[in-house]
């Protein structure tokens, strides 16, 4: 499982990121804007062959079933994990602890998937979302060629 | 987990009413989500969920406190009391009743709005008003006329309904964020979105259609989109003939505005306007959404009525997935108008004018001479407080010095007052002004109902204590009006529910118990078992022989202009992350740190011609006097045009003070400006 972004959905309102650091003390899910004309958010993919669990030298960020695990005891700082990330997506708080998307375990369905007001975040299966991101992309494809997508 | 509790409550930012529980746990409190919630199915914008760090604010007032000579004094609540009853007596006796104003707020619950302008009005003061007048002001003359009834016709939720969504005047996706839910649910079902808008926001990037049309040329647009649709025959025949009056005069009036004089006032092509009338037209169920953009107009007044208009030719109109959404600004800004608190309203939209009406009034509360007649505004309040004739002036909850158009203008006259009393829950610079200030219980500290801009009432149970001795409203209206010798005798704000139920058709039938459900109930509820009515106008409207009357406009250009001195035209609103005056959300850390301090976007050519580079400080000067700001270079505008959000003291202090003459709304929306560099920075 892990967390999609919807970036057509996507408007910039940082309710994500306002949640997910009232949630976890700093935000591990950003937003960003380009040029003022689109956004998307970005988090922690949870990838089947983690960069940040492979680089990671004392075994503190681990691959497991469907997700990295962190053991925050063998953590040195040494920060290769936030080198190797493709995304930005792991970062180290001030004081020692590694910030990387745990998808809240405490919760059926993360915070910022559950406050996202246009539901651009979605929690799910890669295969299943992407289906369905599939499936809007092709309708708006659609509208786009019946009606034409035209701007003033 | 046993030793949680949740606490349903009611988001006390914008108007959406979204629902979201308080979580009592040991060491504090959190927020949780609740996915029932008929409108934001759980989810909040950045405002909601940051909403508890001012509960808990170091700022916080706890104490009453008086003006001395040597600062502010802490006095005990009985004093500060009976200090008020005393200067609200000696005002009557002195200089009569019409010296006393009341500011209600649009903040507060439906029955501390509904005493509140009770007091006044039996203390024989005309003079009632709240920031209603700030927003959605032209809304009630103008839909009041055009349908009978001012409010949003369709609930939120509806939109996914709707075909064509056309948006006029509103930055839903940056100020009212959940109305994008259900905009874009409407897309995913192939609906259209046409988006008219100067600027370049959130909100457009979901629309078909931009419609980047000139400043205050709202009116010029919609009479263009009607002049197609008449020409082409694409209105609604049978509803026009049915259900409404005055087409003819409007064919009339719009025959002049060719879709090629609409593209030369506007600044868009023919071709737009024509595409954007067609899609309106066609689709089976179009919504129109309005916003600040439509009513903070000189001519404010004339811009809701076009938008009345189109809906009612293409008769888009009482059935799901149609209507008009005026969205409304402050959590119960529909509330404290249903209660009254308006200079020209008593509750239940009984006008000041109508002496039948104010009778039936005087029957039900025991008065003999309630007063009749317009009373003084939340604009000229302060006018008034400046030439003398207002002495006293009651604030609850509203931050009316950093609010008002021009504020540094408004902050002399209120100097000139005798006596003023804030009563808050911060120290705002209205209450910085203040002889006294009471310390008010925040939303969660208290209990009461909410109308929601779609006409939702809920009720908001207690979750925590007030800081310090901080009371609520309610309670201290009552005893206000107790030492005045007004007969208020309520045991909590269910018995004050009861007596709205009494005054004001449309509650009838809403209880304590029904607004505790969840979702509460949509007024009209006219009794007990009524379910609520969602959808308005769908046999008839409230109008003589429940036809609407559809009200022709014309064309008026903003008040200022460019000129050799003012090149620029500057437009003012509102960001994500903040909220109206600022008072609230720029003591909330995690907004305040993504949005710290006050911006102006210049476009690129403009930033070129006054030598700007994104970053410097800027100053932006008109008429008024001058402000800086930060400086962001940004194609959001079209070159000639800077924005700047209000939600910092500064801004208002520039705005323009022109007036809509009927709704009495200043035209925040357009004043002429220039703008530099900052020197020596």
């Amino acid at each position: 499982m892990e967390i999609y972004a919807d970036s057509d959905r996507c408007i910039l309102c940082h309710a994500c990121v306002v949640a997910c650091e009232r949630v976890h003390g700093e935000a591990r899910i950003s937003v960003e804007a380009v040029r003022d004309r689109a956004c998307v958010p970005v988090a922690c993919h949870q990838c089947d062959a983690a960069p940040c669990a492979i680089v990671c030298p004392s075994g503190a960020l681990a691959q497991e079933a469907s997700t990295v695990a962190f053991d925050a005891e063998k953590c040195t700082r040494c920060g290769l994990c936030i080198i190797a990330c493709p995304l930005g997506a792991v970062d180290l708080d001030t004081v020692s602890m590694i910030q990387r998307c745990d998808l809240c375990p405490d919760r059926e369905v993360p915070v910022c998937v559950l406050t996202c007001p246009t539901e651009a975040l979605i929690l799910g299966d890669r295969f299943e979302e992407t289906k369905e991101m599939r499936r809007r992309a092709a309708l708006r494809i659609a509208q786009s060629h019946a009606v034409g997508r035209e701007r003033a | 987990m046993a030793d949680e509790k949740l606490v349903p409550t009611v988001c006390p930012y914008c108007a959406l009413g979204c629902g979201f529980y308080i979580k009592l746990e040991e060491g504090g409190t959190g927020i949780e989500y609740m996915l029932d919630h008929p409108t934001n199915e759980g989810a909040l914008c950045p405002k909601g969920n940051a909403a508890l760090e001012i509960l808990s604010h170091p700022d916080r007032l706890r104490f009453p406190l008086l003006r001395t000579e040597g600062g502010w004094k802490r006095i005990s609540w009985d004093e500060a009391l009976e200090r008020l009853a005393e200067e609200i007596k000696k005002t009557i006796k002195v200089h009569g009743p019409g010296a006393l104003g009341f500011l209600g707020s649009a903040k507060c619950t439906n029955e501390e709005n509904y005493l509140f302008q009770k007091m006044a009005r039996l203390l024989g003061s005309k003079n009632v008003d709240c920031c209603a007048r700030r927003c959605h002001s032209p809304t009630i003359p103008a839909l009041n006329r055009a349908f009978g009834a001012a409010c949003m016709t369709n609930p939120i939720s509806d939109l996914e309904n709707s075909g064509c969504i056309f948006v006029i005047g509103s930055n839903f996706a940056e100020n009212h964020p959940l109305v994008a839910r259900w905009a874009l649910r409407a897309k995913d079902r192939g609906a259209k979105i046409v988006v008219a808008d100067p600027r370049l926001t959130p909100t457009t990037w979901l629309a078909d259609l931009h419609l980047q049309i000139n400043l205050g040329t709202d009116v010029a647009l919609l009479n263009g989109m009607m002049n197609v649709i008449i020409e082409e025959g694409l209105y609604d025949r049978k509803f026009v003939g049915e259900r409404t009056v005055g087409f003819e005069e409007l064919e009339e009036k719009v025959r002049g505005f060719t879709p090629k004089r609409a593209a030369d006032i506007t600044g868009v092509s023919t071709g737009a306007i024509v595409r954007a009338a067609r899609i309106y037209a066609r689709s089976p169920a179009s919504a129109i959404i309005y916003s600040m953009g439509i009513t903070q107009h000189s001519h404010g007044t004339n811009n809701v009525s076009a938008c009345a208009d189109l809906a009612l030719i293409c008769g888009h109109l009482g059935r799901s997935g149609a209507g008009l959404y005026p969205l409304r600004g402050q959590n119960n800004v529909q509330g404290a108008c249903d209660m009254g608190v308006l200079a020209d309203f008593y509750p239940g939209s009984v006008s000041v004018n109508d002496a039948e009406g104010i009778r039936r009034i005087e029957e039900a509360w025991g008065a003999t001479s309630l007063p009749i007649g317009m009373g003084m505004t939340a604009e000229t309040m302060p006018v008034a407080a400046g030439d003398g004739n207002l002495r006293f002036l009651y604030v609850v909850g509203e931050d009316i010095v950093n609010s008002d158009s021009a504020s540094s203008r408004g902050r002399k006259e209120l100097a000139n007052l005798d006596f003023m009393a804030v009563q808050e829950i911060f120290m705002t610079e209205t209450a910085e002004m203040a002889d006294l200030v009471l310390p008010a219980a925040a939303w969660a500290e208290k209990e009461g109902s909410y109308t929601s801009s779609e006409r939702r009432v809920q009720w908001s149970p207690k979750a925590i204590e007030p800081p310090g001795e901080a009371r609520s409203d309610l309670s201290t209206i009552v005893r206000l009006a107790n030492l005045l010798g007004l007969p208020f005798d309520y045991a909590g704000p269910e018995e004050v529910l009861a007596e709205i139920g009494k005054m004001v058709k449309s509650y009838a039938g809403i209880t304590r118990e029904r607004a505790e459900g969840r979702g509460g109930v949509i007024w009209p509820c006219p009794f007990l078992d009524h379910p609520g009515t969602p959808i308005l106008h769908r046999d008839e409207f409230c109008a003589p022989q429940g036809r609407a009357r559809i009200v022709p406009v014309d064309y008026l250009p903003p008040d200022e202009e460019r000129s050799l001195d003012y090149p620029l035209l500057l437009t003012t609103g509102r960001i994500g992350l903040h909220y109206n005056a600022g008072s609230m959300t720029r003591r909330s850390i995690s907004l305040m740190k993504r949005a710290p301090e006050l911006f102006v976007e210049v476009n690129p050519q403009d930033a070129d011609r006054w030598g700007i580079v994104d970053g410097d400080l800027v100053e932006v000067k008109t008429r008024r006097g001058e402000v800086w700001a930060r400086g962001r270079v940004t194609t959001r505008q079209e070159a000639g045009v800077i924005f700047m959000p209000f939600h910092f003291p500064q801004t208002n202090t520039i705005t323009s003070d022109v007036i809509d003459p009927e709704a009495r709304i200043p035209e925040f929306k357009v004043a002429a400006c220039r703008i530099g560099k900052m020197k020596g920075v």
